[in-house]
C-alpha cells in the first residue's frame, strides 16, 4: 500500500478509469473464458450448426482417447525436457556473465537476444538447418557422432529436435533473470567462499543455486507455461504433430481438434484439461512466492 | 569450463598466471556460448543471400549468387511487404492500447480511494490465467459474431488489456514518493494533468520497458492471427512465414527465399531489443516480484 494518503475520492472517475480494461477484460478473457466450460459440455454438429448437451461425454472421451493420452505424456515430457535443458544451459551462461570481468553488458546482449527471437522464425530457421538430407548443421552432427538423422520419420528424434528449438528461444528470457538474480547476491558471501577455496562448480551449486532458488522457481513455471501453450508455432511448422504423434503437443491437437475437424465440444474440453495445467502451476508459483515472503527470503 | 579452480585463486589479483587462467576459460566459455546461440542465425543470414542450387550443396557457406534478391522476392512476391506492415500496425496499437489503459486502470487503483481496491485488483490479476488457447473457440465463436474476422480489432482488441502491465505500472506508482502526490493535490490538479504532467514524466523507463515487452510479445503472435485472419493480405509476418514454406516447396524448397523470410520477420523485435535493452532489463527485474 502507498503511504500517502489517495489525492483523488471521485467513485465515478475512478470507475471511467478502470472501464477500458475491464470492457476489454470481460469481453475477450472472462467471457470467453467461461464459456469454454459452457461449450465443454456440449456436442456440435453440422459445423456448429447444431449443439446439444452431452453433459460429461467429452471429458470422458479425452479420458479414454488412447491418442489424447499419449498427447498429455508427450506434452508434460516435453515440457520436462524443455524446462531442464533451458535451465541448464542458461545457469551455465548466467554463470559466465556473472563472472565475467570486462565487456559485460555487450556479453550480455549477445547471450540474451533470443528473447526477441519470435517462435516461428526459430521453427524455420532450424527446420532448414536441420534438415536431414539439406541441413548443414545435420550434416556435421552426423559426421561428428556417426549418427544418422532422419527426424522427418524418426518420433523420437523429432521430439528432441522440437525440444532443442523451444530451449533455444526460451534461453534469452531464463538468462535474463538468472543474471539479475545472481547480481542480487552479496558480494560477502561470494568473497567468504572463495577465501575456503571452493571450486566454481561446487560454489555455484552449493552457493548461488540455493540462493537463487526463488528465481528459479518462478523459471521453472514460466519456462512449464510456454512449453505447454507457446510451442504451437514450432509444432505446426516443423512436424505437423509428427511422425506418428510423436510431437503432437496437447496444444496443437486442440488447434486441429476445433479448427480442422471441428469438434468445437472436444476441443473445448481440452481448453479446460489446459486451463486446469497453468491454474495448478500458478497455485504454485503463488504458493511459494508467499512462503518466501513469510519467511523472508 | 573448469570444473575445479586454482585454489589460490582467492589471492586475486597477487597471483596473475592464475588468475589469467580463469579469465581466458571465462570469456572463452562465453563467447563459445554466444557463438553456438548465434550460430543458426548466422548461417541463416549467409543461406538467405543463395539460390537453390547453393543451398542444396550442404557444406556451402559461402555468401550466395542472389545477394539480397531473395529479400526482394519476399517482400514484393511473396507479399512479406505487406505482412510487415501489418505485424507493425498490429503491434503499435497493442503497444499504445495496453500502455494507455493500464496507467488508466492503475491510476485509479493508486491515487482512488476505491472500495473494493483488492478485489478489482484480483480480478484484474486472475486473468493470467486465461491464456488464448484456454478461451480460444468461444473467442473465434464471440469475433465471428461481431463480424470483426479479418479486421485489425481482432488481432489487437484481445489483448489491449493486461494484468502484467496494470501489476507493473502500479508498483511503480506506489513507489513515488508520498511529498510529491501530495503537493500535486495542494495545486488542486486534476487527475488527467496529474497523470500527463507528474506520473508519465516519472513512469518514463517503466512505460519504455512495458512498450518493448509488448511489442516483442505480439510481434510474436502466431496462433490466433492464424485462425482469426483467413484473408492472407491481412495475415501478419509471422504467418506468412507459414505461407512461404508452403509457397517455396513446389519443386525443390527454395530454402534461400524461406531465410530471407525469418530475417524479414526477425528483424523489428531484435533491433527493438538492442536498442531498448536498457529499460527492459529494468522492467523485467521489477516484474518477478
Amino acid at each position: 500500500m502507498p503511504e500517502f494518503t489517495k489525492p483523488f475520492d471521485s467513485k465515478w472517475q475512478a470507475a471511467v478509469l478502470l472501464l477500458p480494461t475491464f470492457v476489454v477484460l470481460i469481453a475477450f478473457l472472462y467471457y470467453p473464458g467461461l464459456e469454454t466450460f459452457r461449450l465443454s459440455l456440449q456436442q456440435t454438429i453440422l459445423l456448429g450448426a447444431q449443439k446439444s448437451f452431452v453433459g460429461l461425454e467429452n471429458y470422458r472421451t479425452l479420458a479414454t482417447s488412447a491418442a489424447y493420452h499419449k498427447s498429455f505424456a508427450i506434452s508434460v515430457a516435453f515440457a520436462a525436457v524443455v524446462v531442464v535443458g533451458t535451465l541448464a544451459v542458461s545457469l551455465f551462461v548466467s554463470y559466465l556473465l556473472f563472472q565475467v570481468d570486462v565487456g559485460a553488458s555487450t556479453y550480455l546482449i549477445a547471450a540474451i537476444w533470443p528473447y526477441a527471437l519470435p517462435t516461428a522464425v526459430a521453427a524455420s530457421v532450424l527446420l532448414f538447418l536441420l534438415h536431414p538430407s539439406l541441413g548443414i548443421i545435420t550434416h556435421y552432427l552426423e559426421l561428428l557422432t556417426g549418427l544418422s538423422l532422419d527426424w522427418f520419420t524418426n518420433g523420437p528424434q523429432a521430439f528432441v529436435i522440437v525440444a532443442v528449438v523451444a530451449i533455444w528461444k526460451q534461453l534469452g528470457y531464463n538468462i535474463i533473470f538468472m543474471v539479475a538474480a545472481l547480481n542480487n547476491i552479496p558480494g560477502t558471501l561470494t568473497e567468504s567462499a572463495q577465501l575456503d577455496g571452493v571450486g566454481h562448480l561446487k560454489m555455484l551449486y552449493k552457493v548461488y543455486v540455493p540462493l537463487m532458488s526463488p528465481t528459479l522457481v518462478f523459471l521453472v513455471i514460466i519456462d512449464t507455461i510456454y512449453a505447454f501453450f507457446a510451442t504451437f508455432p514450432l509444432v505446426d511448422l516443423m512436424t505437423s504433430g509428427g511422425p506418428d504423434g510423436a510431437t503432437n503437443l496437447l496444444i496443437f491437437k486442440l488447434y486441429r481438434d476445433a479448427f480442422e475437424f471441428s469438434n468445437l465440444g472436444l476441443a473445448s474440453a481440452e481448453s479446460v484439461v489446459l486451463f486446469a495445467v497453468v491454474a495448478i502451476l500458478m497455485y504454485v508459483q503463488l504458493r511459494i512466492s508467499e512462503s518466501r515472503a513469510h519467511y523472508g527470503g | 569450463m573448469a570444473t575445479r579452480t586454482n585454489p589460490d585463486s582467492a589471492l586475486a589479483g597477487l597471483l596473475p598466471e592464475g588468475v589469467d587462467t580463469e579469465r581466458v576459460l571465462i570469456h572463452g566459455g562465453l563467447i563459445f556460448s554466444i557463438l553456438l546461440m548465434g550460430l543458426p542465425l548466422i548461417l541463416a543470414l549467409i543461406m538467405s543471400t543463395q539460390n537453390t542450387s547453393e543451398v542444396y550443396q550442404v557444406t556451402n557457406v559461402g555468401v550466395g549468387s542472389q545477394g539480397l534478391s531473395n529479400y526482394e522476392t519476399a517482400l514484393t512476391q511473396y507479399n512479406f511487404g505487406q505482412y510487415i506492415i501489418n505485424s507493425i500496425v498490429m503491434s503499435a496499437i497493442i503497444v499504445v492500447g495496453k500502455v494507455a489503459l493500464s496507467l488508466f486502470a492503475a491510476l485509479a487503483l493508486v491515487y482512488y480511494k476505491l472500495p473494493y481496491e483488492r478485489a478489482i485488483f484480483m480480478f484484474i490479476l486472475l486473468t493470467l490465467l486465461l491464456p488464448v488457447p484456454v478461451r480460444i473457440v468461444p473467442l473465434f465463436d464471440l469475433m465471428s459474431r461481431l463480424g470483426w474476422g479479418n479486421t485489425i480489432m481482432a488481432i489487437t482488441g484481445p489483448y489491449i488489456a493486461s494484468a502484467t502491465a496494470v501489476f507493473l505500472f502500479r508498483q511503480h506508482f506506489m513507489a513515488i514518493p508520498a511529498s510529491l502526490v501530495e503537493n500535486a493535490h495542494l495545486d488542486g490538479v486534476g487527475p488527467l494533468t496529474f497523470l500527463w504532467e507528474v506520473l508519465i514524466p516519472m513512469s518514463k523507463g517503466m512505460i519504455a520497458g512495458v512498450s518493448v515487452i509488448t511489442f516483442i510479445y505480439s510481434w510474436n503472435q502466431y496462433l490466433w492471427p492464424l485462425i482469426i485472419m483467413t484473408d492472407q493480405s491481412k495475415q501478419v509476418v509471422q504467418v506468412g512465414l507459414r505461407f512461404i514454406q508452403g509457397a517455396a516447396q513446389s519443386g525443390l524448397t527454395q530454402w534461400g527465399l524461406i531465410m530471407a523470410g525469418a530475417i524479414i520477420a526477425l528483424l523489428p523485435p531484435l533491433v527493438v531489443l538492442i536498442v531498448m535493452h536498457r529499460p527492459l532489463l529494468e522492467t523485467l527485474a521489477i516484474q518477478q516480484k
